[in-house]
């Protein structure tokens, strides 16, 4: 293995990391600067303190918790360069089918009455296993037949969609039992959310893994001919994206006590401006979860900013596209200068 | 007397089999929650008065829904029930019933036609209605005191529009209640955990949520939980009586809900097809009213 990791391009070679270590800091500046701003605004307008309110700092990352987890798979799918649409459906048939396996016994309009009281284990399992399969269909298909990942995940996000609503012919899930309900109480789901980074951003910084994930993505020609089973890793990425889809399906139906079909209806966006506004590069080869993390932030400092400081929910959505948008054209603006320097 | 009664019970009964009445029915969409009641309640009462029913779903498709009215039309059907795929493309539909002398009802969303001729018919429930009895049974609740925050449904949506400024209404009445937040949570539950929860963290003293649905308020029930706020100290409030929201307001959480009657709506439905078919005088606004849903009543309502 020590001849093929010298040639592929490793994303933590010594040049390399000297140009990429700013682009974080970029990111994270930008983080810091709409942080500052709310609490400016927080004071002139409120006049109590935006970041000094521990709970409010908890709520931020809580409410992005489940678009982050979709973010760290789409991260690596981006990387590959390829996307994933499939995600917030993909959410919503996990959601369903663990809920299902998780009421509470003795409730009379259960969808399996005679499945009910099961360990955690059992509706935890199925549901990743629901999304891993959604994943490895998308890489499957995209790896096999060639066809470009949008179509794949398109297919997949429409499919998944109809999927979650025939399930139970459109009726929510409820009634969950409380050993199902506890991995989306309090703050667990922002660990689950910080510990999966952690293993992602470990996975592809450091192990062979991630270097091939990079390789395929920078140039999958290259990848292919210094011996790397390009179709095989395509689908172990679009899996673990799946797989990933399946927790954050599990988190979701767990906060809400409940199961719908109409759950993460639009995640898969945001998560994948998530990883833009991270840096993550759309033409693939580029990106780091840690940039993924702080963009996953923004989005929700944003949330919790506007309803701070009590913005029209009509204009929200102007101002947040708008500074989507600035975050990037200002990344790449400083990036070009420091290359000209 | 009773005699006389079963002799007229019978000759309506020989009258309706004699014609063997046939409506030709189209909703919007066969797999939405509240339309299926809707649609299974028209089922019901169809069956129960001897009438041939054709059913058609438009699928969420104006133009799809046209022609179906068209084909009806061609079929010479007895009447025409007309669920709205969208309310502005009416004044067409009731153009083509009337110039067909066949009777129209219009059932659960309002037309938008400036005044329905004679033969055409509106059945369903005020939306007016729906926000302004949560708003006053929270001002009850409030004891006509307090903060409350207004969580409203997607802002493209005519229903919250309507039971948002209900609400607002209902608070200018009373000066001792402030509406100090409002915002949309899009009618869903995990947006109104986030909401709620950036609430709470704002700092705001707040005694009531009014939200424009029942997903949204038990989001605020279950953000109020998780923050160590016990909801039934709180007042509540959501609309449309689903099985969850009745769950909570038997638990105590949810103060009040409001039930919309898709029975009612459906049976009003045929009786005033029926009776245009009939030639009797049918009102172009038959109301089916809303039902207000507390501690008091919910029971009666778990089955429906």
């Amino acid at each position: 293995m020590e001849p093929l990791s010298n040639t592929l391009a490793a994303p933590d070679r010594k040049p390399k990391r000297q140009r990429r270590l700013p682009t974080e800091f970029g990111i994270l500046a930008v983080l810091i600067g709409i942080a500052l701003l709310f609490e400016a605004l927080g004071w002139g307008i409120r006049g109590q303190s935006f970041l000094g309110n521990q709970q409010r700092l908890l709520v931020m990352i809580l409410q992005v918790s489940v678009v982050g987890l979709i973010a760290i798979g789409v991260t690596q799918v981006i990387i590959t360069g390829g996307i994933d649409l499939s995600s917030g459906s993909v959410l919503a048939v996990s959601a369903m089918v663990a809920a299902s396996l998780a009421q509470e016994p003795g409730y009379a309009r259960a969808v399996f009455p005679s499945l009910s009281g099961l360990p955690f284990i059992v509706p935890a399992l199925c549901g990743l296993v629901i999304g891993a399969l959604a994943g490895f269909i998308n890489g499957s298909l995209i790896a096999i037949t060639a066809i470009p990942p949008f179509i794949a995940t398109l297919g997949m996000m429409v499919t998944a969609r109809s999927v979650a609503q025939v399930y139970t012919r459109g009726q929510p899930i409820s009634m969950l039992a409380e050993n199902y309900t506890w991995i989306g109480s309090g703050a667990v789901p922002v660990v689950i959310f910080l510990v999966t980074a952690v293993i992602f951003h470990i996975a592809l910084r450091y192990t062979r893994y991630g270097k091939f994930t990079y390789a395929i993505g920078a140039n999958p020609q290259a990848a292919r001919v210094s011996g790397i089973n390009v179709n095989r890793h395509i689908m172990l990425v679009y899996t673990l994206a799946g797989l990933l889809s399946g927790l954050a399906g599990l988190v979701t139906s767990a906060r809400a006590q409940s199961g719908q079909s109409s759950m993460g209806l639009g995640y898969e966006l945001d998560a994948i401006a998530a990883a833009v506004i991270g840096g993550v590069s759309l033409a693939g080869g580029a990106g780091r979860i840690t940039g993924t993390v702080i963009g996953t932030l923004i989005l929700g400092v944003m949330t919790s900013g506007f309803t701070f400081i009590g913005i029209d929910s009509y204009i929200q959505g102007i101002v947040k596209g708008i500074i989507i948008v600035a975050a990037v054209v200002a990344d790449q603006y400083r990036q070009r200068r420091r290359r000209k320097v | 007397m009773k005699k006389l009664f079963l002799a007229l019970s019978a000759t309506v009964a020989f009258s309706a089999a004699a014609h063997a009445t046939t409506i030709g029915v189209t909703m919007d969409k066969f797999d939405d929650n509240f339309l299926t009641s809707v649609r299974n309640a028209i089922a019901a009462e169809g069956k129960a008065q001897g009438v041939t029913l054709q059913f058609e779903d438009a699928q969420d498709d104006t133009g799809k829904q046209l022609s179906q009215i068209q084909n009806f039309i061609a079929q010479k059907v007895d009447a025409i029930i007309v669920n709205p795929v969208d309310t502005s493309a009416t004044p067409k539909m009731t153009q083509l019933a009337v110039a067909a002398k066949i009777p129209l009802v219009y059932v659960n969303r309002k037309p938008e036609d400036k005044e329905l001729p004679a033969n055409v018919a509106f059945v369903g429930s005020n939306e007016k209605v729906s926000g302004k009895l949560e708003g006053e049974e929270l001002v009850k609740c409030l004891k006509g005191k307090g903060n409350i925050v207004v969580m409203q449904g997607q802002l493209s949506n005519n229903a919250a529009l309507d039971r948002t400024a209900d609400i607002e209404e209902v608070v200018a009445a009373n000066p001792d209640i402030k509406i100090v937040q409002k915002q949309t949570a899009n009618w869903d539950r995990n947006q109104a955990l986030d909401l709620m929860n950036n609430w709470i963290t704002a700092g705001d003293k707040i005694a009531g949520v009014a939200a424009n649905n029942d997903e949204m308020a038990i989001g605020a029930i279950l953000a109020l939980k998780q923050a160590g706020v016990d909801p039934k100290t709180m007042c509540i409030g959501g609309i449309d009586a689903t099985a969850d929201g009745l769950s909570e307001v038997a638990n105590g959480n949810l103060y009040v809900t409001v039930f919309q009657n898709a029975t009612g709506q459906g049976k009003g439905a045929i009786d005033a097809a029926l009776k245009m078919v009939k030639g009797e005088k049918v009102s172009s606004y038959v109301d089916v009213p809303f039902e207000k849903v507390t501690k008091d009543n919910y029971k009666t309502y778990m089955t429906k």
